[in-house]
């Protein structure tokens, strides 16, 4: 049995006929083609496939579609404007917190999430934030040094 | 693939109840263990073909201090707890406990009734519940009825939840202003964890004499436990009277006697009497 749902992703409207028990990291990946979320562990341990729902940092593979009627979605694909990176993106890349990028997505929106909840965060506040995102390259120290460059920029403007 | 499901997402708790009553349903509310159990399509959820969403019923989501209790919503997510300043002024450990349970995500969805609704032995918010008295209510279309916690928990993944329930508030007596304690936890790694070892202990102290002492075990028994006796046995007394370490010694010997020798004994039981000694001593020293 299929169920019409409507809620917001990436800022737009949308709706959608879909099966109540589908997890909504397929929805996003297959009914939307948004692939940026990624699918690590499918359990909940990784966070590779993090979004945003109602401005909170989430697994998207913890969630059924059916549970997200009339909810605010964002996905990496909609953290930034036009053609631009985001502070975040930009400072991922000038930090070398990117190398295989498989955790990246899902890194960024946890980061986001911490700079929407505290613009200005401690050490410890960017390791609680990021502790559900696992990555297999980089050993996290580049990953926490462009967070907090990406706070400081953030600030300023 | 998850298999077929219809899920029902109502937006009162009058709903809930009567779609309990009239068909097979279960509640979900952050999904953190049925979702995925679904997907790897494990035994224990495998005949549940209906849900029901709590998480649009407001009531269930509040944390409200009424007359001297504090009622704890059953699907308040670990993030409100460890946001609440109801919650970190009056039941520390209890915040505590729900700060280091999952990751951020986890905690932004996981839920307090959903963490113990199955009795897993590793369910974190047991043992500082357990020492906190705290009760839960459990409500059908017919009746309302409050039990204590530790009745609810019968035993290793059984509870006495009807089907036609909703468990639908956490209730704790609010006078532990006086109280001092801790809340333990080791698990194989930081982060997404699965506790190993849990306990939460709470002390009053007057006057350098014990006038109250709670001690619950969480993971490493089979259910989460308080221990009565050995609790008898250091109330009343003046703080330089007590053995503490026959008390944790006492504490690892019953803990032997529920669950039995088994692989990770050697291990475990020399940890977790040492952990309780340090503990306890540290307690009892004021700190
Ligand atoms: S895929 Fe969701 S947490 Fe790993
Ligand atoms: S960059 Fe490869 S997993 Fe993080």
């Amino acid at each position: 049995m299929k169920i019409d749902l409507e809620f917001t992703l990436n800022g737009k409207n949308v709706s959608i006929e879909t099966e109540p028990g589908k997890r909504l990291l397929d929805l996003l990946r297959k009914d939307f083609k948004l692939t940026g979320t990624k699918e690590g562990c499918s359990i909940g341990e990784c966070g590779a496939c993090t979004i945003l729902l109602d401005k909170l940092a989430v697994n998207s593979c913890l969630i059924l579609a059916g549970q997200i009627n009339g909810s605010d979605i964002i996905t990496i694909e909609g953290i930034n404007e036009a053609d631009v990176l985001h502070t975040l993106q930009q400072k991922f890349l000038e930090h070398g917190a990117v190398q295989c990028g498989f955790c990246t997505p899902g890194m960024i929106i946890s980061a986001y999430a911490l700079l929407l909840e505290k613009p200005d965060p401690s050490y410890e506040d960017i390791l609680n934030a990021l502790e559900g995102n696992l990555c297999r390259c980089t050993g996290y120290k580049q990953i926490i040094s462009a967070v907090q460059d990406s706070a400081k920029e953030m600030m300023q403007d | 693939m998850i298999h077929e499901l219809k899920l029902a997402k109502p937006s009162s708790l009058d709903e809930v109840k009567r779609i309990l009553s009239s068909e097979n349903s279960k509640i979900i509310a952050g999904g953190t263990d049925i979702v995925p159990g679904f997907h790897i399509e494990s035994v224990r959820f495998k005949n549940i073909s209906s849900l029901i969403d709590i998480n649009s019923i407001a009531e269930l989501k509040e944390i409200k201090i009424i007359e001297n209790e504090i009622q704890i919503g059953s699907a308040a997510t670990f993030s409100s707890i460890v946001n609440s300043k109801i919650i970190s002024e009056n039941l520390p450990l209890l915040a505590k406990a729900a700060s280091q349970i999952g990751s951020k995500q986890i905690r932004n969805r996981a839920t307090i009734a959903g963490n113990f609704i199955n009795n897993a032995p590793c369910a974190d918010s047991i043992p500082p519940l357990l020492v906190y008295d705290a009760e839960i209510l459990l409500e059908s279309e017919k009746e309302k009825r409050r039990i204590p916690l530790a009745e609810f928990l019968v035993s290793s993944y059984k509870t006495k939840i009807q089907p036609n329930e909703i468990l639908t508030k956490i209730i704790i007596p609010n006078r532990y202003m006086n109280f001092h304690g801790l809340f333990y936890k080791l698990g194989r790694r930081r982060g997404v964890a699965i506790s190993r070892i849990t306990f939460a202990v709470l002390v009053r102290l007057e006057n350098e004499i014990v006038t109250d002492f709670k001690f619950a075990s969480g993971a490493i028994t089979p259910i989460g436990k308080r221990f009565h006796e050995i609790e008898k046995t250091i109330i009343g007394k003046r703080v330089n009277e007590i053995e503490v370490k026959l008390t944790s010694r006492n504490i690892g010997e019953e803990i032997l006697n529920i669950t039995g020798v088994r692989w990770s004994t050697t291990y475990k039981i020399p940890v977790l009497q040492q952990a309780v000694y340090q503990s306890i001593k540290k307690l009892l020293s004021g700190n």
